[in-house]
């Protein structure tokens, strides 16, 4: 993958596409796991969320930089 | 002996230690955590940029100061329209650079509109949406006139800004998060606690309705803020997360029953204190008799536990059924119309007071065990009014401050005009969304010219010397960090705080590099404090609103309420007329210069016209289920809508007459005719009390 991609030609970082996917996908898993009711078991909503959302954005990340 | 004397003080002091240190954790702890998370998301929204090597890093610290806010459901909803405001600036700058970069009229006609438009929708909307729209103005300014000479470079400023905005964004909400949540919800349930316990209190006080009475000590605007920001607090805590639904409904429907009670609490008042004035003391005690056993009740309960709730409940009950039965009274004419109105109102206080009580314990009990007692189904919506010449003021502002800068920039021809531009339009919508504007804009420049002198400190003293890699830069701006925290804690500062954050972080030369001259600095100073002074100028000039004109308006719209509920379809909701009577008051008395005693006398306005509309609304819902025709109802309902079309003493005559006669016509039998009477009666009183309707009167205003 490269580290720059060209949009409707504007030149933009990979991150930037990748960040806006996982921002969805982020809220979605988000209101799933709330309906659920997890996140009663979970010491610290708001750490997991973000842990959560830290592991969605590294994984394509490091494919990219690899 | 001398021991003996010691241990107690020593004992004493431990506690006055402990008492010290739990006042300490309760008012102070709070401010110094959020300064320290101000701190923390600037600086690390500092150190991610410049990895990044984004080209603005100052746009991503001061986002975080600017999102940032106590409780993570504040900060999480004004993030989420700060997103939406950036990507509607961006995308439109891009559209106008498109389309009008080579011509220059076209593009300067566009601008004004939209910024215009931005503004107008800044003021028509509440809370955060506002500044979403604020954002989609001001940031036309930043990404497109920058760019003005070189088009082509639009995107990369565009691209640039958005990612700025995301990372300060992202910054501010993971250390709101992280560290030390506050919930709203929880500031929502000790609120909710404190608002019941008060109104348990002055219930269960007969004095707080009869007897001399201070008029100054009802705090009108916060009496209706009281409701209205509940209402914005509980649509804020819905970005919190999704599990707090049923919650929000709760909330809902707990300020919207707090809503009506305290409507009738406070007409019940006023028309008491007219009976005091008027009627002889009979009638005032046969009222004290009926509203004591109330009373009673609500003193009888010790303590507001799971115990004190069921007790109060089931004798509330019993007592709900007794009160109806006890109101015959022989009086004479007029009098009896006072009593009869000021009994019902009773009777409906002590139902109202029972409804809330009910929801405030199914509430608790939710918020305790989880378990679910009162299911909810609907909830009425929250509606707002905002007065279109109030819109059309600000946007008539916006644009012409707008193009007054534009041509200053354009005649002058200086490097940094645009500089004037942002700054003026940035403060035309930011601060037309805020009370007492030009106060604001003061504060605003005395924060700004502050920030200077502080920036100029760091940019050619400390920066220089001190710093010499990202870290040490971190280790230097600190104080400032924590210093701007705190002051964003103060809503007295929030103009002065708003005026240096702006200033500080487009002066400050936190860049990738080290960049900046002493001309450069002086100059883009100069052009920022110059769009300050332009914006307070056209609050100072663009500002023919008086008091006078926000009574009439105000007066006007009641009316028609009042004209509209004669007309309007039968399932129309109480809650509904009121939250929007409420939040048109909010806002006049916020913005449109109502003097403390023309507040006082536009929420009297707004008592009687949702106690005049409710009547009308349950004189014609008895109509409809009385089979029989009712003409002399029908005209009274006819006059009562001519009088408040044009409210002229002749009109008020015939309307009065009519009501007299109607009264008199209706027979005592069936249970509806009953109801009309006692409507009837209580717009009788109120038209013949002192208590002001909605008809304007300029002597108010001297």
């Amino acid at each position: 993958m490269p580290l720059d991609i060209t949009l409707y030609g504007i030149q933009m970082p990979t991150l930037l596409p990748i960040f806006v996917i996982v921002a969805i996908l982020q809220v979605t898993v988000d209101s799933i796991i709330a309906e659920t009711g997890l996140y009663r078991h979970v010491w610290h909503p708001g750490l997991f969320k973000v842990a959560l959302f830290v592991c969605f954005f590294t994984l394509p990340c490091l494919y990219i930089y690899h | 002996m001398y021991l003996s004397k010691v241990v107690p003080t020593s004992q004493s002091f431990a506690i006055a230690i402990k008492n010290t240190f739990e006042e300490w954790l309760v008012k102070d702890a709070p401010t110094l955590i959020y300064m320290a998370k101000a701190t923390i998301a600037a600086l690390l929204a500092m150190f991610v940029s410049m990895t990044l090597t984004l080209a603005d890093p100052r746009t991503a610290m001061f986002t975080t100061f600017i999102v940032m806010q106590p409780q993570s459901g504040l900060v999480f909803s004004k993030s989420y329209y700060r997103v939406l405001g950036t990507v509607a600036g961006v995308i439109v700058s891009l559209l106008m650079i498109g389309a009008f970069a080579q011509e220059p009229k076209w593009f300067i006609a566009f601008f004004a509109i939209w910024i215009g438009i931005t503004t107008a929708a800044g003021v028509k909307y509440r809370n955060f949406q506002s500044y979403g729209f604020v954002l989609a103005g001001y940031t036309l300014c930043i990404v497109a006139l920058p760019v003005i000479e070189q088009p082509m470079e639009i995107f990369q400023i565009a691209t640039s800004r958005f990612s700025e905005v995301m990372v300060g964004i992202l910054c501010a909400t993971v250390v709101s998060e992280v560290i030390f949540p506050r919930k709203l919800s929880d500031s929502l349930l000790s609120s909710e606690r404190e608002r019941f316990e008060n109104v348990f209190a002055s219930l269960g006080n007969i004095s707080s309705l009869f007897g001399a009475q201070d008029t100054k000590d009802v705090d009108v605007v916060k009496f209706s803020s009281g409701v209205v920001g509940v209402h914005a607090i509980a649509v804020n805590s819905a970005f919190e997360s999704a599990t707090d639904k049923r919650n929000r409904l709760y909330l809902e429907q707990l300020n919207l029953e707090f809503m009506h009670l305290s409507t009738t609490f406070h007409s019940l008042k006023n028309i008491i204190r007219d009976i005091e004035l008027r009627a002889s003391t009979s009638t005032v005690d046969a009222l004290k008799e009926l509203y004591t056993p109330f009373a009673k009740v609500l003193q009888s309960i010790p303590k507001l536990d799971d115990a004190g709730f069921v007790t109060m409940l089931s004798q509330l009950k019993e007592l709900k059924e007794s009160t109806h039965s006890q109101v015959p009274i022989n009086l004479k004419s007029d009098e009896y119309d006072a009593f009869n109105s000021a009994a019902y109102l009773v009777t409906r206080v002590v139902e109202e007071y029972f409804i809330y009580a009910n929801s405030y314990y199914a509430y608790i009990k939710l918020k305790s065990s989880g378990k679910v007692s009162k299911e909810l189904t609907r909830v009425v919506r929250f509606k707002t009014h905002t007065d279109n010449v109030l819109v059309a003021l600000a946007a008539l502002r916006g644009s012409g401050v707008l193009l007054v800068t534009m041509a200053f920039w354009l005649l002058s021809g200086w490097k940094y005009g645009t500089l004037t531009i942002t700054m003026s339009v940035v403060i035309g919508l930011l601060i037309g969304t805020l009370p007492r504007p030009l106060d604001a804009v003061m504060n605003f420049l005395k924060g700004a010219v502050s920030a200077a002198f502080v920036a100029a400190l760091y940019d050619f003293y400390i920066v220089p010397e001190y710093t010499t890699d990202v870290y040490t830069l971190g280790l230097v701006i600190i104080p400032v960090f924590a210093f701007v925290g705190w002051m964003t804690t103060k809503p007295k500062w929030s103009g002065f705080s708003l005026g240096f954050v702006f200033l500080f972080f487009s002066q400050s030369s936190f860049d990738l590099y080290y960049k900046i001259d002493p001309t450069t600095f002086m100059e883009t100073t100069i052009a920022s404090l110059l769009g300050v002074s332009f914006a307070g100028a056209a609050y100072i000039l663009v500002n023919f609103w008086s008091c006078s004109l926000s009574q009439r308006r105000v007066s006007k719209v009641l009316r028609e309420q009042i004209v509209y509920i004669c007309n309007a379809p039968l399932n129309l909701q109480r809650g509904s007329l009121e939250s929007l009577g409420r939040d048109m008051i909010q806002q006049f008395s916020t913005q449109g210069r109502l003097n403390n005693r023309s507040s006082r006398l536009v929420y009297e306005w707004l008592l009687t016209t949702l106690e005049i509309g409710g009547a009308i609304m349950r004189i014609r819902k008895n109509l409809n289920r009385l089979e029989a025709e009712c003409k002399l109802v029908d005209q009274t309902l006819e006059a009562i809508k001519e009088y408040f079309q044009t409210p002229t003493e002749a009109l008020k005559q015939t309307l009065l007459d009519s009501l007299e006669s109607t009264i008199k016509s209706l027979h005592v039998k069936k249970k509806e005719e009953i109801h009309i009477i006692a409507q009837l009666s209580l717009i009788k009183t109120i038209l013949l009390s002192r208590v002001s309707i909605p008809v304007f009167k300029e002597a108010s205003c001297r």
